[in-house]
C-alpha cells in the first residue's frame, strides 16, 4: 500500500464484531432517550396531579399513574408531540448538510473528467456492494480541505458529498473506502437515528425548563409535602439532565462512526485502503492547518456538518466548536478508529 | 387473565407474521441480487463494444485479444440460452482475463493511451469489473443473511410451518476446485 501505513502494523478488522457491538450501544442509548422522555412526562402528571390530589404520596402517585390508574394526559400529549415533530423534520431539512458551501451535483452524464467519472464509479459499485436500492445524489463542494458527508433520511432521499481536494488526493481504493463509508453511514439510517435522539433530547429538556418556571413561580406557598419533593427532583433534573444529553448524544455518534467504518471494511473487505485514506486526510490537515483553519471558519454552518463528517477536523488541532476531551467528541480518536479497523502503530 | 392469555396469542401471531415477512424479503433480495450479477454482465460487454470501436482506429484490431470478447460473449449467450451455467461461467472469466490485461496492451500505443475517451473506457472497464465483483459479493451476503435468520432459533420452527414458501438452498457463488487450482498457482509473467 502507500507509504501512509508504514508506520503502521496491519491486522484484520473483525467487522462483524464490531457492527454487533454498536448496533447494541445504539439501541441502548435510544431506549434511554426514550425512557427520559418518558420519565419526564410522568414527571409532569405527577406535578400536575399532587394539586389535586395533595395527600397522596409521590410514590402513590407514581403507581397509579404506570398503572393508568390516573391517566398520564402530560406523557401521551407529549408523545404525541414528539411524534409529529419527528415526522415533520423528516419531511423537511434536505438541504440543510449543504448550506452555505459552493457544490455543484454530478452525474454519470454530467462528470467532467475522469476524476468524477471516477467519484461517481466508485460510489455506484459501493452501492451495488451495499444493495441499495437507489443510487445516492452526488454532490462535489468546491473546498481544498480533505472531507466528505454524507444526508438523508432514507435510501431514497440520500446524498453524499465530497471535496474537491479529497477527490483529487485520494487514489482510486482509498476513495472507494471513503464512499463506503458514506453510504453506510445511510444504509445503517444514521442521520435519521441521530436526529431522532437529538431531538427526543431538546423536547425532554424544553419540558423540563418549562416545568422547572412553573415550578419556581407557583410553588412559593406549597400545601403538599409531595409537590416539595417534587421541586427538588426538578431542580436536579434540570441541571443534570442537559449534561446527561450530550454526553450520551456524542456517545451515539461516535458508535455510529465505528459502525460506518466496520461498514466500509465490510463493503470492501479490506481493512487497508481506509486507513491509509484516514491517515492521508490527517497529515494533510496537519501540513495545511493555517489554510484550513481560516477555510473551515468561513464556511457557514460548518457545525452543522462537523457531525457528518467523514473527518473530525479537530483532530489536527482545527476546532470550529471548542471540544473538551474525549468524552465530548463527536468521533472517536484517529488512534481509536485505526485500531477498530485492525491496524497498530509500530513500537518503535 | 384471559387477557394475559389473548394478549400473548397476539404476540405469538404478530411474531410470526414478521418473521414470514422478514424471510420473504431476504428470498427476494437474494433473487434480485442473482440478476444484478445478469446485468454487470451485460453492462461489461456493452462497454467493450465502445471500447473495440475507439480501439479501431489506433490499431489492427484484428490482432488483439479484444477480438476474442465478441466470440467469448457469443458462447456464454449461446450458453446461457441452452441453460448451461458452467460454460457461461468460464467464458465469462475469460473475458475478466482480457479485461485485466488491456492496460499492458494500450501501452504499446501511446496515441491510444492519451486518447480522452480511451482513457474514460478504461476507467469504466476497471469499475464493470469491480462491479462484477461487488454484484457477487451482495449475492453471497444475502445468502448469508437469509441462511443465518433461516437457521436460527425459533425462526426455524416457523420455516418449518412453511416449507414451500420460505425454504430455499441458495448456493454462495464460488470458483470451482479446478479454477480455484488455477488460480492459485497463477503468476504474471512478463
Amino acid at each position: 500500500m502507500s507509504n501512509h501505513l508504514g508506520q503502521f502494523e496491519t491486522g484484520t478488522a473483525d467487522w462483524r464484531k464490531i457492527l454487533r457491538q454498536n448496533n447494541r450501544r445504539t439501541l441502548i442509548v435510544i431506549t434511554l432517550f426514550f425512557l427520559i422522555y418518558c420519565t419526564i412526562g410522568i414527571l409532569v402528571d405527577m406535578y400536575l396531579y399532587s394539586s389535586t390530589y395533595s395527600n397522596a404520596s409521590l410514590s402513590q402517585l407514581f403507581f397509579a399513574l404506570i398503572t393508568f390508574t390516573l391517566f398520564p394526559v402530560a406523557t401521551v400529549i407529549m408523545l404525541i408531540i414528539a411524534a409529529i415533530s419527528l415526522w415533520v423534520s423528516y419531511l423537511l431539512s434536505d438541504k440543510l448538510m449543504l448550506l452555505g458551501t459552493h457544490y455543484h451535483e454530478i452525474t454519470s452524464e454530467t462528470a467532467q473528467n475522469v476524476n468524477e467519472q471516477q467519484l461517481y464509479n466508485v460510489i455506484e459499485e459501493m452501492k451495488i456492494a451495499a444493495g441499495l436500492r437507489y443510487m445516492p445524489k452526488v454532490y462535489i463542494i468546491d473546498a481544498n480541505y480533505m472531507n466528505a458527508f454524507a444526508s438523508g433520511y432514507s435510501e431514497k432521499s440520500a446524498m453524499v458529498a465530497i471535496t474537491r481536494g479529497l477527490m483529487e488526493k485520494l487514489n482510486r481504493d482509498e476513495l472507494q473506502a471513503v464512499m463506503a463509508h458514506e453510504l453506510s453511514h445511510i444504509r445503517h439510517l444514521d442521520i435519521k437515528l441521530t436526529l431522532t435522539a437529538a431531538l427526543l433530547a431538546n423536547m425532554t429538556i424544553m419540558v423540563l425548563d418549562i416545568l422547572f418556571y412553573n415550578a419556581i413561580f407557583s410553588n412559593r406557598r406549597s400545601s403538599s409535602r409531595s409537590k416539595n419533593s417534587l421541586f427538588t427532583i426538578i431542580i436536579i433534573l434540570r441541571f443534570i439532565l442537559p449534561i446527561i444529553s450530550v454526553i450520551l448524544l456524542l456517545y451515539l455518534s461516535r458508535t455510529r462512526e465505528l459502525m460506518a467504518d466496520a461498514g466500509s471494511v465490510e463493503l470492501m473487505r479490506s481493512n487497508q485502503p481506509l486507513a491509509s485514506a484516514l491517515l492521508k486526510i490527517h497529515d494533510d490537515h496537519n501540513q495545511h492547518r493555517d489554510q484550513y483553519n481560516t477555510q473551515y471558519q468561513q464556511t457557514p454552518h460548518e457545525n452543522v456538518r462537523r457531525e457528518a463528517y467523514l473527518y473530525d477536523p479537530s483532530y489536527a488541532g482545527i476546532q470550529s466548536i471548542s471540544s473538551i476531551g474525549d468524552l465530548f467528541s463527536t468521533h472517536p480518536s484517529l488512534e481509536t478508529r485505526l485500531a477498530a479497523l485492525g491496524i497498530k502503530r509500530k513500537l518503535s | 387473565m384471559t387477557l394475559i392469555i389473548v394478549l400473548i396469542v397476539v404476540a405469538l401471531i404478530g411474531y410470526v407474521i414478521l418473521t414470514y415477512n422478514r424471510l420473504i424479503a431476504q428470498i427476494e433480495t437474494i433473487r434480485n441480487n442473482q440478476k444484478q450479477i445478469d446485468i454487470q454482465l451485460d453492462r461489461r460487454f456493452k462497454v467493450f463494444e465502445s471500447l473495440i470501436n475507439v480501439v479501431k482506429k489506433y490499431m489492427d484490431y484484428e490482432k488483439t485479444t479484444l477480438k476474442d470478447v465478441v466470440a467469448l460473449r457469443n458462447q456464454a449467450q449461446q450458453a446461457k440460452e441452452a441453460g448451461d451455467e458452467k460454460t457461461r461461467i468460464a467464458a465469462e472469466n475469460q473475458i475478466s482475463t482480457i479485461a485485466s490485461h488491456l492496460n499492458v496492451v494500450f501501452e504499446q500505443y501511446p496515441d491510444l493511451k492519451a486518447n480522452q475517451n480511451c482513457i474514460q473506457l478504461q476507467e469504466e472497464i476497471v469499475s464493470t469489473e469491480n462491479k462484477l465483483a461487488y454484484a457477487k459479493q451482495a449475492y453471497n451476503d444475502s445468502i448469508e443473511t437469509y441462511n443465518a435468520t433461516k437457521k436460527s432459533f425459533p425462526t426455524t420452527v416457523i420455516v418449518t410451518g412453511f416449507r414451500n414458501k420460505l425454504d430455499f438452498e441458495y448456493a454462495y457463488w464460488q470458483l470451482t476446485e479446478q479454477k480455484i487450482a488455477e488460480q492459485e498457482a497463477y503468476t504474471v509473467k512478463l
